[in-house]
Protein backbone atom coordinates (compact mmCIF):
# COMPACT_ATOMS: atom_id res chain seq x y z
CA UNK A 1 0.00 0.00 0.00
CA UNK A 2 2.01 2.94 0.91
CA UNK A 3 5.75 3.47 -0.14
CA UNK A 4 8.57 3.02 2.14
CA UNK A 5 6.49 0.88 4.47
CA UNK A 6 9.31 -0.60 6.75
CA UNK A 7 9.19 -4.44 7.36
CA UNK A 8 7.53 -5.79 9.91
CA UNK A 9 5.77 -2.85 10.69
CA UNK A 10 2.27 -3.61 10.21
CA UNK A 11 -0.17 -1.03 7.94
CA UNK A 12 -2.11 0.21 11.23
CA UNK A 13 1.02 0.87 13.54
CA UNK A 14 0.96 4.36 12.49
CA UNK A 15 -3.37 4.61 13.34
CA UNK A 16 -2.68 3.17 16.52
CA UNK A 17 -0.12 6.00 17.32
CA UNK A 18 -2.79 8.27 16.45
CA UNK A 19 -5.92 6.53 17.95
CA UNK A 20 -5.76 8.81 21.38
CA UNK A 21 -5.37 12.39 19.54
CA UNK A 22 -7.94 11.23 17.21
CA UNK A 23 -10.33 10.17 20.19
CA UNK A 24 -9.94 13.15 21.61
CA UNK A 25 -10.02 15.21 18.41
CA UNK A 26 -13.77 13.53 18.10
CA UNK A 27 -15.35 14.02 21.52
CA UNK A 28 -14.03 17.41 21.88
CA UNK A 29 -14.07 19.43 18.57
CA UNK A 30 -15.33 17.77 15.74
CA UNK A 31 -18.84 16.54 18.21
CA UNK A 32 -18.85 19.60 19.51
CA UNK A 33 -18.49 21.71 16.53
CA UNK A 34 -21.33 19.58 14.73
CA UNK A 35 -23.51 20.12 17.91
CA UNK A 36 -22.68 24.09 17.49
CA UNK A 37 -24.19 24.37 14.13
CA UNK A 38 -27.40 22.07 15.46
CA UNK A 39 -27.75 23.96 18.66
CA UNK A 40 -27.92 26.92 16.77
CA UNK A 41 -31.48 26.02 14.73
CA UNK A 42 -32.83 25.11 18.13
CA UNK A 43 -34.25 26.97 21.23
CA UNK A 44 -32.71 25.24 24.05
CA UNK A 45 -32.49 25.72 28.01
CA UNK A 46 -30.88 22.63 28.86
CA UNK A 47 -34.14 21.68 30.94
CA UNK A 48 -36.78 21.87 28.77
CA UNK A 49 -36.13 19.26 25.25
CA UNK A 50 -34.62 21.38 22.58
CA UNK A 51 -36.93 22.77 20.14
CA UNK A 52 -36.64 23.17 16.67
CA UNK A 53 -37.01 27.03 15.30
CA UNK A 54 -35.56 27.28 12.21
CA UNK A 55 -33.87 30.54 11.33
CA UNK A 56 -35.18 32.28 14.56
CA UNK A 57 -31.85 32.47 16.09
CA UNK A 58 -30.22 34.03 13.02
CA UNK A 59 -32.83 36.96 12.55
CA UNK A 60 -32.76 37.70 16.09
CA UNK A 61 -29.50 38.57 16.03
CA UNK A 62 -30.31 41.08 13.53
CA UNK A 63 -33.01 42.98 15.96
CA UNK A 64 -30.75 42.16 19.29
CA UNK A 65 -29.27 45.57 19.60
CA UNK A 66 -26.65 44.42 22.63
CA UNK A 67 -25.47 42.10 19.65
CA UNK A 68 -25.00 45.41 17.82
CA UNK A 69 -22.79 47.06 20.68
CA UNK A 70 -20.78 43.97 21.82
CA UNK A 71 -19.91 43.40 18.20
CA UNK A 72 -19.30 47.10 18.41
CA UNK A 73 -16.89 47.13 21.35
CA UNK A 74 -15.14 43.78 20.12
CA UNK A 75 -13.76 45.89 17.31
CA UNK A 76 -12.97 48.53 19.70
CA UNK A 77 -11.13 46.02 21.61
CA UNK A 78 -9.47 44.84 17.91
CA UNK A 79 -8.64 48.61 16.90
CA UNK A 80 -7.45 49.26 20.36
CA UNK A 81 -5.18 46.48 21.16
CA UNK A 82 -3.56 46.42 17.57
CA UNK A 83 -0.90 49.26 18.16
CA UNK A 84 -0.24 47.54 21.87
CA UNK A 85 0.27 44.15 20.56
CA UNK A 86 1.22 45.03 17.02
CA UNK A 87 3.47 48.26 16.69
CA UNK A 88 5.30 48.56 20.11
CA UNK A 89 6.12 45.15 20.73
CA UNK A 90 8.16 45.07 17.34
CA UNK A 91 9.91 48.10 19.08
CA UNK A 92 10.21 46.53 22.57
CA UNK A 93 11.97 43.51 20.88
CA UNK A 94 14.51 45.48 18.84
CA UNK A 95 15.18 47.23 22.48
CA UNK A 96 15.73 43.63 23.93
CA UNK A 97 17.27 42.14 20.68
CA UNK A 98 20.63 44.11 22.29
CA UNK A 99 23.78 42.15 22.85
CA UNK A 100 24.18 43.71 26.37
CA UNK A 101 24.88 41.78 29.46
CA UNK A 102 20.96 41.23 31.73
CA UNK A 103 19.03 41.49 28.62
CA UNK A 104 17.82 38.03 29.48
CA UNK A 105 16.56 39.61 32.82
CA UNK A 106 14.81 41.90 31.56
CA UNK A 107 12.81 39.63 28.13
CA UNK A 108 11.98 38.24 31.39
CA UNK A 109 10.24 41.10 33.34
CA UNK A 110 8.43 41.95 30.10
CA UNK A 111 7.33 38.96 29.67
CA UNK A 112 5.56 38.14 33.51
CA UNK A 113 2.28 39.38 32.81
CA UNK A 114 1.97 36.99 30.29
CA UNK A 115 2.70 34.07 32.37
CA UNK A 116 0.11 34.97 35.30
CA UNK A 117 -3.43 34.75 35.20
CA UNK A 118 -5.93 36.89 33.55
CA UNK A 119 -7.87 37.05 36.60
CA UNK A 120 -4.54 37.48 38.83
CA UNK A 121 -3.82 40.88 36.21
CA UNK A 122 -6.75 41.88 36.35
CA UNK A 123 -7.22 42.21 40.94
CA UNK A 124 -3.52 43.83 40.00
CA UNK A 125 -4.72 46.66 37.17
CA UNK A 126 -8.01 47.17 39.73
CA UNK A 127 -5.18 48.13 42.21
CA UNK A 128 -3.44 50.70 39.62
CA UNK A 129 -7.18 51.94 38.39
CA UNK A 130 -7.97 52.81 42.12
CA UNK A 131 -9.40 56.44 42.69
CA UNK A 132 -6.35 56.75 45.00
CA UNK A 133 -4.60 54.77 43.04
CA UNK A 134 -0.99 55.02 41.19
CA UNK A 135 -2.67 56.23 37.81
CA UNK A 136 -4.70 59.00 38.88
CA UNK A 137 -1.82 60.07 41.33
CA UNK A 138 0.53 60.15 38.29
CA UNK A 139 -2.28 61.67 36.02
CA UNK A 140 -3.27 64.36 38.30
CA UNK A 141 -0.08 64.72 39.19
CA UNK A 142 0.71 66.03 35.72
CA UNK A 143 -2.08 67.95 35.56
CA UNK A 144 -3.42 66.07 32.72
CA UNK A 145 -6.61 65.20 34.76
CA UNK A 146 -8.36 68.20 37.04
CA UNK A 147 -9.66 65.01 39.85
CA UNK A 148 -9.40 61.58 39.88
CA UNK A 149 -11.57 59.03 37.68
CA UNK A 150 -13.07 55.77 38.56
CA UNK A 151 -11.83 53.62 35.09
CA UNK A 152 -13.82 50.73 35.56
CA UNK A 153 -16.92 53.02 36.38
CA UNK A 154 -16.70 55.08 33.58
CA UNK A 155 -19.02 54.33 30.84
CA UNK A 156 -16.25 55.81 28.36
CA UNK A 157 -12.95 55.07 30.15
CA UNK A 158 -14.03 51.22 30.98
CA UNK A 159 -13.33 50.18 27.56
CA UNK A 160 -9.97 51.66 27.18
CA UNK A 161 -9.07 50.75 30.39
CA UNK A 162 -9.68 46.96 29.49
CA UNK A 163 -8.06 47.35 26.68
CA UNK A 164 -4.87 48.51 27.96
CA UNK A 165 -4.96 45.62 30.24
CA UNK A 166 -5.26 43.18 27.93
CA UNK A 167 -2.53 44.88 25.77
CA UNK A 168 -0.11 45.02 28.67
CA UNK A 169 -0.87 41.26 29.65
CA UNK A 170 0.06 39.86 26.02
CA UNK A 171 2.70 42.73 24.89
CA UNK A 172 5.42 40.44 25.94
CA UNK A 173 4.41 37.48 24.05
CA UNK A 174 4.21 39.59 20.76
CA UNK A 175 7.49 41.09 21.79
CA UNK A 176 9.38 36.91 21.72
CA UNK A 177 7.11 36.64 18.38
CA UNK A 178 9.00 39.47 16.87
CA UNK A 179 12.25 38.33 18.98
CA UNK A 180 12.14 34.68 17.19
CA UNK A 181 12.47 36.71 13.97
CA UNK A 182 14.79 39.27 14.32
CA UNK A 183 17.14 36.44 15.51
CA UNK A 184 17.03 35.34 11.99
CA UNK A 185 17.81 38.56 10.53
CA UNK A 186 21.57 38.20 9.76
CA UNK A 187 23.40 41.13 11.49
CA UNK A 188 25.95 41.96 8.84
CA UNK A 189 23.12 43.22 6.86
CA UNK A 190 22.83 46.24 9.45
CA UNK A 191 26.73 46.70 9.95
CA UNK A 192 26.22 47.27 5.54
CA UNK A 193 23.79 49.77 6.22
CA UNK A 194 25.32 51.46 9.01
CA UNK A 195 28.41 51.76 6.84
CA UNK A 196 25.96 53.09 4.32
CA UNK A 197 25.35 55.88 6.67
CA UNK A 198 21.38 54.54 7.33
CA UNK A 199 20.63 55.61 11.10
CA UNK A 200 18.65 53.64 13.32
CA UNK A 201 15.20 54.71 11.95
CA UNK A 202 16.24 54.12 8.65
CA UNK A 203 17.64 50.43 9.31
CA UNK A 204 14.42 49.99 10.90
CA UNK A 205 12.27 50.97 8.09
CA UNK A 206 14.28 49.57 5.40
CA UNK A 207 15.19 46.20 6.97
CA UNK A 208 13.60 45.12 10.19
CA UNK A 209 10.27 45.82 9.21
CA UNK A 210 10.44 44.63 5.49
CA UNK A 211 12.38 41.02 6.69
CA UNK A 212 9.71 41.04 9.67
CA UNK A 213 6.32 41.17 7.48
CA UNK A 214 5.80 37.28 7.70
CA UNK A 215 6.29 37.79 11.72
CA UNK A 216 4.16 40.89 11.66
CA UNK A 217 1.46 38.83 9.65
CA UNK A 218 1.48 36.60 12.31
CA UNK A 219 0.81 39.13 14.81
CA UNK A 220 -2.23 40.53 13.41
CA UNK A 221 -3.54 36.77 12.73
CA UNK A 222 -3.13 36.17 16.17
CA UNK A 223 -4.01 39.71 17.51
CA UNK A 224 -7.35 39.77 16.08
CA UNK A 225 -8.35 36.44 17.37
CA UNK A 226 -7.30 37.19 20.81
CA UNK A 227 -9.53 40.57 20.90
CA UNK A 228 -12.27 39.02 19.21
CA UNK A 229 -12.32 35.92 22.19
CA UNK A 230 -11.80 38.93 25.31
CA UNK A 231 -13.30 37.61 27.97
CA UNK A 232 -11.51 36.91 31.11
CA UNK A 233 -10.87 40.72 31.95
CA UNK A 234 -14.20 41.28 31.64
CA UNK A 235 -15.68 38.86 33.62
CA UNK A 236 -12.81 40.27 36.82
CA UNK A 237 -13.29 43.85 35.96
CA UNK A 238 -16.07 45.20 34.49
CA UNK A 239 -18.94 42.25 34.16
CA UNK A 240 -19.82 43.53 30.62
CA UNK A 241 -20.90 46.81 32.91
CA UNK A 242 -20.79 50.20 33.27
CA UNK A 243 -24.35 50.47 30.76
CA UNK A 244 -23.11 47.78 28.29
CA UNK A 245 -19.75 49.57 27.73
CA UNK A 246 -17.69 46.36 27.68
CA UNK A 247 -20.33 44.37 26.56
CA UNK A 248 -17.77 42.05 23.74
CA UNK A 249 -19.15 39.19 21.89
CA UNK A 250 -17.21 36.46 23.83
CA UNK A 251 -18.81 38.05 26.95
CA UNK A 252 -22.18 38.53 25.64
CA UNK A 253 -22.37 34.63 24.47
CA UNK A 254 -21.00 33.43 27.86
CA UNK A 255 -23.60 35.55 29.73
CA UNK A 256 -26.92 34.41 26.96
CA UNK A 257 -25.18 30.92 27.36
CA UNK A 258 -24.78 30.88 31.56
CA UNK A 259 -26.64 33.15 32.45
CA UNK A 260 -29.73 33.09 30.28
CA UNK A 261 -29.69 29.66 29.28
CA UNK A 262 -30.05 30.52 26.14
CA UNK A 263 -27.97 27.88 24.29
CA UNK A 264 -29.65 27.89 21.03
CA UNK A 265 -29.40 31.83 20.58
CA UNK A 266 -25.73 32.01 22.20
CA UNK A 267 -24.63 29.04 19.76
CA UNK A 268 -26.00 31.33 16.62
CA UNK A 269 -23.94 34.19 17.96
CA UNK A 270 -20.73 31.57 18.82
CA UNK A 271 -21.47 30.73 14.90
CA UNK A 272 -21.54 34.59 13.95
CA UNK A 273 -17.98 35.65 15.53
CA UNK A 274 -16.37 32.25 14.15
CA UNK A 275 -16.87 33.05 10.69
CA UNK A 276 -16.35 37.06 11.70
CA UNK A 277 -13.04 35.37 12.82
CA UNK A 278 -12.26 33.10 10.05
CA UNK A 279 -13.05 36.01 7.47
CA UNK A 280 -10.44 38.43 9.47
CA UNK A 281 -8.05 35.70 9.37
CA UNK A 282 -8.74 35.28 5.63
CA UNK A 283 -8.30 39.14 4.91
CA UNK A 284 -4.89 39.18 6.79
CA UNK A 285 -3.60 36.47 4.83
CA UNK A 286 -4.33 37.87 1.94
CA UNK A 287 -3.32 41.96 2.77
CA UNK A 288 -0.19 40.34 4.17
CA UNK A 289 0.42 37.81 1.14
CA UNK A 290 -0.06 41.20 -1.29
CA UNK A 291 2.10 42.93 0.98
CA UNK A 292 5.20 40.53 1.36
CA UNK A 293 6.14 40.47 -2.03
CA UNK A 294 6.36 44.46 -2.27
CA UNK A 295 9.76 45.39 -1.05
CA UNK B 1 29.42 54.82 24.71
CA UNK B 2 29.40 54.49 28.10
CA UNK B 3 27.14 57.16 28.76
CA UNK B 4 24.98 55.65 25.90
CA UNK B 5 24.64 52.43 27.29
CA UNK B 6 23.71 53.62 30.84
CA UNK B 7 20.85 55.44 28.88
CA UNK B 8 20.01 52.39 27.68
CA UNK B 9 19.35 50.18 30.70
CA UNK B 10 17.82 53.68 32.25
CA UNK B 11 15.23 52.99 29.49
CA UNK B 12 14.90 49.28 29.95
CA UNK B 13 14.16 49.35 33.48
CA UNK B 14 11.60 51.65 33.10
CA UNK B 15 10.02 49.45 30.48
CA UNK B 16 10.37 47.19 33.04
CA UNK B 17 8.39 48.91 35.86
CA UNK B 18 5.99 49.29 33.66
CA UNK B 19 5.55 45.47 33.05
CA UNK B 20 6.32 44.53 37.16
CA UNK B 21 4.86 47.81 39.01
CA UNK B 22 1.61 46.77 38.58
CA UNK B 23 2.66 43.22 40.58
CA UNK B 24 4.48 45.37 43.18
CA UNK B 25 1.45 47.08 44.28
CA UNK B 26 -0.16 44.01 44.52
CA UNK B 27 2.44 42.71 46.52
CA UNK B 28 2.87 45.86 48.61
CA UNK B 29 -1.32 45.86 49.18
CA UNK B 30 -0.85 42.36 50.43
CA UNK B 31 1.50 43.33 53.49
CA UNK B 32 0.85 46.31 54.72
CA UNK B 33 0.01 46.28 58.22
CA UNK B 34 -4.00 47.76 59.00
CA UNK B 35 -2.56 50.55 59.87
CA UNK B 36 -1.50 51.96 56.92
CA UNK B 37 -3.33 53.29 53.84
CA UNK B 38 -3.58 51.22 51.05
CA UNK B 39 -4.23 54.00 48.95
CA UNK B 40 -3.30 57.26 48.98
CA UNK B 41 -1.17 60.21 47.16
CA UNK B 42 1.47 60.24 47.33
CA UNK B 43 1.32 56.03 46.71
CA UNK B 44 3.02 54.99 49.97
CA UNK B 45 4.27 51.48 48.62
CA UNK B 46 6.58 50.21 51.32
CA UNK B 47 5.04 48.53 54.15
CA UNK B 48 5.81 49.56 57.47
CA UNK B 49 6.54 47.10 58.65
CA UNK B 50 5.68 44.34 56.28
CA UNK B 51 2.91 41.64 58.49
CA UNK B 52 1.75 38.22 57.01
CA UNK B 53 -1.64 38.65 58.52
CA UNK B 54 -3.52 39.00 55.46
CA UNK B 55 -1.73 35.92 53.66
CA UNK B 56 -2.88 34.12 56.77
CA UNK B 57 -6.42 35.54 55.99
CA UNK B 58 -6.50 35.04 52.46
CA UNK B 59 -5.27 31.36 53.06
CA UNK B 60 -8.30 30.65 55.68
CA UNK B 61 -10.97 33.01 54.03
CA UNK B 62 -11.15 30.38 50.94
CA UNK B 63 -9.66 26.99 50.87
CA UNK B 64 -6.50 28.49 49.28
CA UNK B 65 -4.74 25.14 49.73
CA UNK B 66 -7.32 22.48 48.21
CA UNK B 67 -7.69 25.00 45.60
CA UNK B 68 -3.65 24.89 45.26
CA UNK B 69 -3.63 21.23 45.17
CA UNK B 70 -6.59 21.16 42.41
CA UNK B 71 -4.27 23.06 39.95
CA UNK B 72 -1.40 20.73 41.28
CA UNK B 73 -3.63 17.99 39.67
CA UNK B 74 -5.09 19.78 36.89
CA UNK B 75 -1.39 20.48 35.54
CA UNK B 76 0.07 17.01 36.87
CA UNK B 77 -1.99 15.33 34.65
CA UNK B 78 -2.81 17.60 31.81
CA UNK B 79 0.44 18.13 31.04
CA UNK B 80 2.14 15.01 30.62
CA UNK B 81 -1.11 13.42 28.85
CA UNK B 82 -0.72 16.35 26.38
CA UNK B 83 3.04 15.62 25.98
CA UNK B 84 1.99 11.82 25.75
CA UNK B 85 -0.32 12.26 22.97
CA UNK B 86 0.95 14.82 20.98
CA UNK B 87 3.99 12.64 20.60
CA UNK B 88 2.16 9.98 19.79
CA UNK B 89 0.69 11.25 16.78
CA UNK B 90 3.30 13.33 15.48
CA UNK B 91 5.47 9.93 15.35
CA UNK B 92 3.93 8.38 12.88
CA UNK B 93 2.79 11.84 10.86
CA UNK B 94 6.64 12.40 10.75
CA UNK B 95 8.36 9.59 10.10
CA UNK B 96 5.30 6.81 8.67
CA UNK B 97 3.59 7.06 4.91
CA UNK B 98 0.29 5.86 5.24
CA UNK B 99 -3.38 6.64 4.26
CA UNK B 100 -5.12 9.23 6.26
CA UNK B 101 -1.86 10.85 6.81
CA UNK B 102 -3.21 14.08 5.20
CA UNK B 103 -6.45 14.19 6.53
CA UNK B 104 -5.18 13.22 10.12
CA UNK B 105 -2.69 16.00 9.28
CA UNK B 106 -5.70 18.79 8.32
CA UNK B 107 -8.02 17.61 11.43
CA UNK B 108 -5.61 18.57 13.76
CA UNK B 109 -4.91 21.71 11.92
CA UNK B 110 -8.67 22.26 12.27
CA UNK B 111 -8.75 22.54 15.91
CA UNK B 112 -6.83 26.03 15.56
CA UNK B 113 -9.61 27.30 13.70
CA UNK B 114 -11.93 26.23 16.35
CA UNK B 115 -11.25 28.93 19.00
CA UNK B 116 -12.23 28.02 22.71
CA UNK B 117 -14.99 30.23 22.98
CA UNK B 118 -17.31 29.61 20.05
CA UNK B 119 -16.60 25.96 21.35
CA UNK B 120 -17.48 26.68 24.82
CA UNK B 121 -21.33 25.84 24.75
CA UNK B 122 -21.68 23.28 23.04
CA UNK B 123 -18.45 21.40 24.48
CA UNK B 124 -20.08 21.97 27.36
CA UNK B 125 -22.62 20.16 26.36
CA UNK B 126 -20.98 17.09 25.48
CA UNK B 127 -19.08 16.96 28.47
CA UNK B 128 -22.43 16.60 30.37
CA UNK B 129 -23.87 14.13 28.23
CA UNK B 130 -20.78 12.53 28.91
CA UNK B 131 -21.21 12.96 32.90
CA UNK B 132 -18.28 14.88 32.82
CA UNK B 133 -20.10 18.07 34.17
CA UNK B 134 -18.45 18.79 37.18
CA UNK B 135 -15.85 16.35 37.25
CA UNK B 136 -11.98 16.62 37.14
CA UNK B 137 -12.53 14.63 33.73
CA UNK B 138 -14.60 17.15 32.36
CA UNK B 139 -12.22 19.77 33.03
CA UNK B 140 -8.97 18.27 31.80
CA UNK B 141 -9.74 16.14 28.97
CA UNK B 142 -10.92 18.53 27.04
CA UNK B 143 -7.69 20.38 26.86
CA UNK B 144 -5.18 17.54 26.11
CA UNK B 145 -5.59 17.69 22.64
CA UNK B 146 -3.63 20.84 20.74
CA UNK B 147 -1.94 21.35 17.13
CA UNK B 148 0.65 23.38 18.85
CA UNK B 149 2.14 20.39 20.46
CA UNK B 150 1.82 18.01 18.03
CA UNK B 151 3.38 20.47 15.35
CA UNK B 152 6.41 21.47 17.09
CA UNK B 153 6.79 17.27 17.98
CA UNK B 154 6.86 16.53 14.69
CA UNK B 155 9.20 18.68 13.32
CA UNK B 156 11.56 17.46 16.04
CA UNK B 157 10.48 13.81 15.20
CA UNK B 158 11.42 14.65 11.25
CA UNK B 159 14.73 16.07 11.99
CA UNK B 160 15.82 12.88 13.68
CA UNK B 161 18.75 11.00 12.01
CA UNK B 162 17.37 8.25 9.36
CA UNK B 163 20.62 6.28 10.48
CA UNK B 164 19.92 6.29 14.39
CA UNK B 165 16.53 5.18 13.56
CA UNK B 166 17.80 2.02 11.42
CA UNK B 167 20.63 1.13 13.80
CA UNK B 168 17.66 0.84 16.56
CA UNK B 169 15.72 -1.10 14.19
CA UNK B 170 18.43 -3.65 13.35
CA UNK B 171 19.15 -4.18 16.46
CA UNK B 172 15.00 -5.42 16.18
CA UNK B 173 13.47 -2.87 18.27
CA UNK B 174 9.81 -2.42 17.37
CA UNK B 175 8.01 1.20 16.64
CA UNK B 176 6.86 1.44 19.99
CA UNK B 177 10.12 1.09 21.71
CA UNK B 178 11.99 3.48 18.49
CA UNK B 179 9.20 5.82 20.11
CA UNK B 180 10.18 5.74 23.58
CA UNK B 181 13.69 5.08 23.55
CA UNK B 182 14.99 6.96 20.45
CA UNK B 183 12.60 9.51 19.42
CA UNK B 184 11.23 10.74 23.08
CA UNK B 185 15.03 11.08 24.34
CA UNK B 186 15.50 12.88 20.88
CA UNK B 187 13.04 15.69 21.26
CA UNK B 188 13.72 16.00 25.12
CA UNK B 189 14.11 20.22 24.34
CA UNK B 190 10.81 20.05 22.15
CA UNK B 191 8.86 18.35 25.34
CA UNK B 192 10.69 21.01 28.09
CA UNK B 193 8.68 23.36 25.44
CA UNK B 194 5.39 21.94 25.69
CA UNK B 195 5.85 21.39 29.54
CA UNK B 196 6.42 24.86 30.08
CA UNK B 197 3.37 26.10 28.08
CA UNK B 198 1.31 23.56 28.85
CA UNK B 199 2.16 24.35 32.63
CA UNK B 200 1.46 28.34 31.90
CA UNK B 201 -1.82 27.65 29.95
CA UNK B 202 -3.30 25.03 32.38
CA UNK B 203 -2.59 27.15 36.17
CA UNK B 204 -4.27 30.18 34.24
CA UNK B 205 -7.41 28.31 32.77
CA UNK B 206 -10.33 30.16 34.13
CA UNK B 207 -13.47 30.12 31.07
CA UNK B 208 -13.35 26.64 30.83
CA UNK B 209 -13.04 25.53 34.78
CA UNK B 210 -15.77 27.77 35.22
CA UNK B 211 -18.55 26.61 32.61
CA UNK B 212 -17.57 23.12 34.04
CA UNK B 213 -17.00 23.41 37.39
CA UNK B 214 -20.03 23.89 39.80
CA UNK B 215 -18.35 22.48 42.97
CA UNK B 216 -16.52 25.02 44.40
CA UNK B 217 -14.02 22.11 46.04
CA UNK B 218 -12.92 21.10 42.58
CA UNK B 219 -11.55 25.11 41.65
CA UNK B 220 -8.24 26.06 40.28
CA UNK B 221 -6.73 28.79 41.99
CA UNK B 222 -7.64 31.26 39.53
CA UNK B 223 -11.09 30.39 39.95
CA UNK B 224 -10.61 30.58 44.01
CA UNK B 225 -9.31 33.75 43.32
CA UNK B 226 -12.18 35.45 41.30
CA UNK B 227 -14.28 33.57 44.10
CA UNK B 228 -12.32 35.94 46.67
CA UNK B 229 -12.83 38.98 44.49
CA UNK B 230 -16.56 38.47 44.19
CA UNK B 231 -17.06 37.78 48.19
CA UNK B 232 -18.00 40.87 49.81
CA UNK B 233 -16.38 42.73 52.34
CA UNK B 234 -12.80 41.03 51.23
CA UNK B 235 -10.52 43.12 52.25
CA UNK B 236 -8.46 44.92 49.50
CA UNK B 237 -5.21 43.47 51.44
CA UNK B 238 -5.92 39.90 51.71
CA UNK B 239 -6.78 39.80 48.07
CA UNK B 240 -4.00 40.94 47.23
CA UNK B 241 -2.34 38.52 49.13
CA UNK B 242 -4.25 35.71 48.05
CA UNK B 243 -3.51 36.54 44.77
CA UNK B 244 0.38 37.14 44.91
CA UNK B 245 -0.02 33.35 46.17
CA UNK B 246 -1.31 32.13 43.18
CA UNK B 247 0.87 33.78 40.83
CA UNK B 248 3.62 32.83 43.07
CA UNK B 249 4.19 28.74 41.51
CA UNK B 250 3.73 29.69 37.96
CA UNK B 251 6.34 32.42 38.10
CA UNK B 252 8.76 30.51 39.79
CA UNK B 253 8.37 27.84 37.05
CA UNK B 254 8.98 30.51 34.59
CA UNK B 255 11.99 31.83 35.48
CA UNK B 256 13.20 27.85 36.16
CA UNK B 257 12.40 27.37 32.38
CA UNK B 258 12.58 30.73 30.46
CA UNK B 259 15.40 30.54 28.17
CA UNK B 260 13.06 27.41 26.59
CA UNK B 261 10.29 30.14 25.98
CA UNK B 262 11.93 31.77 23.19
CA UNK B 263 12.99 28.56 21.81
CA UNK B 264 8.87 28.25 21.66
CA UNK B 265 8.32 30.85 19.55
CA UNK B 266 10.74 30.25 17.37
CA UNK B 267 9.58 26.76 16.69
CA UNK B 268 5.70 28.11 16.94
CA UNK B 269 6.35 30.48 13.85
CA UNK B 270 8.14 28.14 11.40
CA UNK B 271 5.99 24.93 12.14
Amino acid sequence: MAAGRIPGQRWYTPYLFAIPALALFGVFFAWPAFTAIQLSFLEYDVVSPPVYVGLENFTKILGDGRFWTALGNSLLFLVGMFPLLVVVPLLLAVLVNQKLPGIRTFRMLYYLPVVTSMVAVGVAWEYVFHQQGVLNWMLTGAGLLDKPIQYLLDPFWALPALVLVEGWKSMGFYMMLYLAGLQTIPTNLYEAAKVDGAGAWHRLRRITVPLMVPYIAVAVTVEMLDAMQAFTSIYVMTKGGPQDATLTLGYYIWSAAFEHYEMGYASAMGLVLWVLMIALAILNYRLTRGRAVMP
Amino acid sequence: MRLRRAGMYILLSAIGLVFVGPFLILLSAGLKPAGQAVFSFPPDIIPRPPVLTWVIEAWTAIPFPAYLLNSVIYVGVTVPLYMLVSALCAYPLARMNFRGKNLIFFAILSTMFLPGEVMLIPRFLVVSQLGMADTYAGVILPGVLSAFGIFLLRQTFAGVPREVVDAARTDGCHELRIFWHVMLPAARPTLAILGIFGFISVWNSFIWPLVVLKDSAKYPVALGIAYLAGITGTDVRSLAAGTIISIIPVVVIFMIMQRHVLEGMRGAVKG
